[in-house]
């Protein structure tokens, strides 16, 4: 096992990072990148794409801490997941799901009153 | 294009329909390391579908029912099943790759049938050759600089002495306060102001070094690389709020310099006294970010 590329010092370059253990930030922003598009039958919007990208942006700090702790639902099979895992994420999905709308009624009103509570 | 009626707009599947999921492209018709493995949760196994001109696709029968446009909208606004596709997607490529070079397709790149995914993976034949051989015997790597953050280097000045009343630091920076402080405070209000041009100047030549750095890492590995990308970095949510991301990069190397890229990298390490300079290097990816085609 290497250690998760959030870390650094302690990834050996000449190892190779299996998809588990690589950052969700780094494989996203390569899935989702618009380096050779073939058209298919069922489109998403890159406006949707965005979106997506800024939750699971919001979600990946909690995923990697979900990883240290030894929560490794992704490196089976979906299918086979830990059921503890995704309450746990759930619960963490619901809370990101509220920093998020907070966000996006800030960046509506720009002027608005300052966020409530430090969401760093 | 293909004179089909088929577009996204008339895709509505009949209960229990199939759509085919394209993961990627590549010369070898073997499956070895793709041999039994799954892709998308509640889909079949992995095929391998020839194309014209000896290229096959990495494909997958996938419920369509789950993949219209509207499907994936709600679905894929769900973090986890996002990063479960996400991982899925990125599984089966990497997978694909043991193999020989792969075109990596984006995520979700679907087909009402195998049929459309032949026509349409053919018309782009040329340019996927094309792209297989600038990708044959290289890999990306990935390179990120990190930068500890200063404590004043965080953010801009921002507490008002008392004397100028309503006045913000910024404001006083960058000059647009209304002059309401009287004789009294003059002394006191000059003093605020060198300091606060002296923390905004500090703030700057932080700036700037870390710059100079990015530049400095990325020039080193693009001089060992046949082509670089640069991304923008990742903010302060992904990296915490004590380390800048400064440099997110990517380079296609070829195989035999991988090494060599990897040690010249880490070399700069040491290179920048004065700075909490961490460089990260990962890899080999699969070129996901070098599949344009276009010849050095």
């Amino acid at each position: 096992m290497t250690a998760p590329l959030d870390f650094p010092a302690e990834s050996d370059p000449s190892t190779y990072h299996s998809p588990s253990t690589a950052n969700l930030a780094d494989i996203l922003e390569r899935i989702l990148d618009k380096g050779i598009v073939i058209a298919g039958d069922i489109k998403i919007d890159l406006l949707d794409i965005e979106l997506l990208t800024i939750r699971l942006r919001l979600f990946i700090s909690s995923v990697e801490t979900a990883k240290k702790a030894g929560i490794d639902w992704w490196e089976t099979d979906p299918a086979l997941s830990s059921r503890a895992a995704e309450n746990a994420l759930a619960r963490e999905n619901k809370e990101l799901r509220a920093q998020l709308a907070e966000l996006e009624a800030h960046d509506e009103r720009p002027s608005g009153r300052a966020r409530s509570k430090d969401t760093a | 294009m293909s004179a089909t009626d088929r577009g996204p707009a008339a895709y509505a599947p009949a209960a229990g329909a199939a759509a085919t999921c394209v993961f990627a492209v590549r010369r070898s018709g073997d499956p070895g390391a793709l041999a039994g493995r799954t892709g998308h949760a509640g889909g079949g196994p992995l095929r391998l579908l020839p194309l014209a001109g000896s290229l096959w696709a990495v494909v997958q029968s996938v419920p369509a029912a789950e993949f219209t446009q509207e499907a994936l909208r709600q679905r894929l606004a769900d973090p986890l099943v996002l990063e479960n596709c996400a991982r899925s997607h990125h599984a089966v490529i990497t997978a694909a790759a043991e193999d020989g070079p792969v075109v990596p397709l984006p995520l979700a790149t679907l087909f009402t049938d195998e049929r459309r995914a032949v026509d349409v993976l053919d018309q782009q034949r040329s340019h996927l050759v094309g792209v297989l051989d600038r990708l044959t015997g290289r890999a990306e790597w990935a390179v990120k600089v990190h930068i500890g953050r200063p404590a004043e280097a965080r953010a801009p000045a921002r507490s008002a002495p008392r004397a100028v009343g309503d006045r913000t630091g910024a404001d006083a920076a960058t000059g647009t306060g209304a002059g309401t402080g009287a004789g009294a405070d003059a002394d006191a209000g000059a003093a605020y102001l060198t300091r606060v041009r002296g923390r905004e100047r500090d703030r700057r030549a932080w700036q700037d070094a870390t710059l100079h750095v990015a530049q400095q890492v990325h020039d080193t590995a693009a001089a060992l690389a046949v082509a670089a990308v640069r991304r923008t970095p990742h903010g302060p949510r992904i990296t915490g709020p004590e380390r800048h991301q400064v440099l997110n990069a990517a380079f296609l190397v070829d195989d035999a310099r991988a090494e060599e890229l990897a040690t010249a990298v880490r070399a700069l390490h040491g290179a920048f006294p004065g700075l909490d300079v961490h460089i990260d290097v990962s890899g080999p990816w699969v070129p996901y970010s070098f599949t344009e085609g276009r010849r050095p």
